[in-house]
């Protein structure tokens, strides 16, 4: 399968606060993939990274089939980015700014640009300084999605706009991939918007990959067993055990979050003589709580 | 990708642009304010001579304004790119020197227009007055020298402003610790060494860049709109 993004090794420091610790990813050619983590977990730096922005202290990065940093001009043609802030110039109007960028891309779809204008009811003579985060984020969106651009990188996108801007946003995205077959890769900390649309995810925290996973993969891996006279230790389980507790905090029944979870390994369970009363899907919310809290050091010292 | 460029840089800097031009334009006019306007008049050797005295008064005017306006574009055009971190201008399909040289080639064709509101002055004020026979007016010359000297102390603005303040500070570090060096090697190691007793290198390298062939001559040379 081709790759848009493929990251092998990255690292990354910035002083001793924070660092990027030997980052691998693929995106598929033709995915909407999700990237996951929380704040200052390390997201707007990895894009960065393969948009070229910084250098990686180690590692190989290639976007579209090139080399990062090496190709980055022929690269850059063919991406669209939507940055976490607004990075636009704020004393033009709406129409500078659209010129003033379609300048720089030969595909530039002027036709589309101005059905865009309308349909996300943005007013071409209006200045950038006076307009909302939320119209902000749509002529961002808008600028990137004109220069028709193959691969799509949208850096928490729809943060802190309101749920109709989200919604307009999200809709020009998806009739976009809908026409075109460009890659996506968001990046976000609002799970459930990704859980609808996402057929990839990754999950990242401090600095670091925890897993990159087709989307229903994901989701139908990471299960909450009930189980009956659980064994102490878990050792030769088939699964990853993320989490582990008593149910309800009484009798024998305890709850355990798994990864990795396939009905076959039920066999595990009759090998111990525990008894799995009922395995119940998380929704991508409640498994990326999970896989985090599993990951940080306080969860595996056991505080 | 030039055009925009350029209307970018006009309207960050406009506002400040266009009084600059409208002290360029004034400035050969107060040069010659009160010199005479009747035309055909005689006019002695003493009238040269108050004439020339007058018009040296203006003189420093000239240079400070070049370098006030070539700051001013300088400063502007990095200002919103430092604002903005650099990541829009950063995601744009261009080379980083590719962009540079479209903001620095920007900035020196608004460095165009005070020079030109400067010369269509210089040739309004020469015209408005009668001047002895020993002397003339040069309003093409002083437009020239004020257009290089705008574009010099926007080069060296433009190029400072373009780095990261820890740069600028380096520079600006290294420039003070060779003046402060310089004049210690001078009082300290003066009574030692002759060489140092005599030469103050701080001295020679203001002397050096401030005069011909040094790039600052520009600054520091005729920049008479009235001359022999």
């Amino acid at each position: 399968m081709n790759k848009a993004i493929e990251l092998n090794g990255v690292s990354w420091k910035a002083g001793r606060s924070f660092a990027l610790k030997d980052v691998s990813l693929s995106v598929p050619a033709g995915s909407i993939y999700g990237f996951l983590g929380p704040n200052g977990a390390g997201k707007t730096t990895t894009i960065r990274l393969f948009m070229g922005m910084m250098k990686p202290d180690s590692g190989h990065i290639r976007v579209l089939g090139r080399d990062v940093p090496r190709d980055m001009k022929s690269i850059l043609t063919r991406v669209g980015y939507v940055p976490e802030r607004p990075h636009v110039y704020p004393a033009l109007t709406v129409a500078e700014q659209v010129r003033y960028h379609s300048s720089f891309y030969k595909n530039w779809d002027e036709g589309w640009c101005n059905e865009l204008l309308g349909s996300l009811r943005l007013d071409p003579e209006r200045k950038i300084s006076r307009m909302s985060k939320g119209e902000t984020g749509k002529l961002l969106l808008l600028l990137a999605l004109s220069q028709r651009p193959e691969l799509l990188v949208l850096d928490e996108p729809t943060d802190g706009l309101d749920p109709v801007v989200r919604r307009d946003v999200l809709t020009a995205v998806l009739d976009y991939v809908s026409e075109v077959s460009a890659t996506v890769f968001i990046s976000s900390h609002l799970v459930h918007e990704l859980e609808r649309f996402c057929d990839w995810v990754a999950v990242m925290d401090d600095g670091q990959l925890l897993v990159e996973l087709p989307m229903q993969q994901f989701k139908n891996g990471i299960k909450r067993l009930h189980i009956a006279d659980a064994p102490e230790s878990a050792d030769e389980a088939p699964f990853t055990i993320l989490d582990r507790h008593r149910a309800n905090g009484i009798g024998s029944l305890e709850t355990w979050i798994v990864r990795g979870w396939e009905p076959p390994m039920q066999y595990y369970f009759d090998s111990v003589g525990a008894t799995v009363r009922n395995v119940m899907d998380l929704d991508l919310e409640e498994g990326f709580v999970e896989l985090l809290r599993s990951s940080r050091p306080s969860h595996k010292n056991g505080g | 990708m030039y055009q925009p460029m350029l209307h970018l840089h006009w309207k960050q800097v406009r506002l400040a642009l266009i009084p600059l031009m409208v002290a360029s334009f004034g400035l050969p006019l107060l040069v010659v304010q009160g010199m005479g306007t009747v035309p055909g008049l005689e006019r002695s050797t003493l009238e040269a001579y108050l004439i020339m005295s007058q018009s040296q008064f203006w003189l420093p005017f000239f240079p400070a304004l070049a370098g006030v306006i070539g700051v001013t574009l300088g400063l502007s055009a990095w200002n919103w790119d430092h604002q903005l971190n650099h990541v829009y201008a950063l995601s744009l399909p261009l080379r980083r020197t590719e962009y540079t040289m479209l903001k620095m080639g920007a900035g020196a064709l608004l460095a165009v227009l005070p020079a030109v509101a400067l010369w269509v002055g210089g040739h309004v004020a020469a015209a408005s007055v009668t001047l002895p026979a020993e002397l003339h007016a040069y309003p093409n010359e002083l437009a020239f020298r004020f257009f290089l000297a705008i574009l010099l102390s926007y080069a060296l603005l433009f190029t400072m402003a373009a780095g990261t303040v820890k740069t600028t500070l380096r520079i600006c570090g290294v420039l003070v610790a060779f003046i402060v060096l310089g004049n210690i090697a001078t009082g300290v190691l003066g009574e030692y060494y002759t060489f140092f007793a005599r030469t103050n290198v701080v001295e020679v390298a203001v002397t050096w860049l401030m005069n011909a062939p040094g790039p600052f001559e520009v600054f520091t040379g005729n920049w008479t709109l009235i001359d022999v």
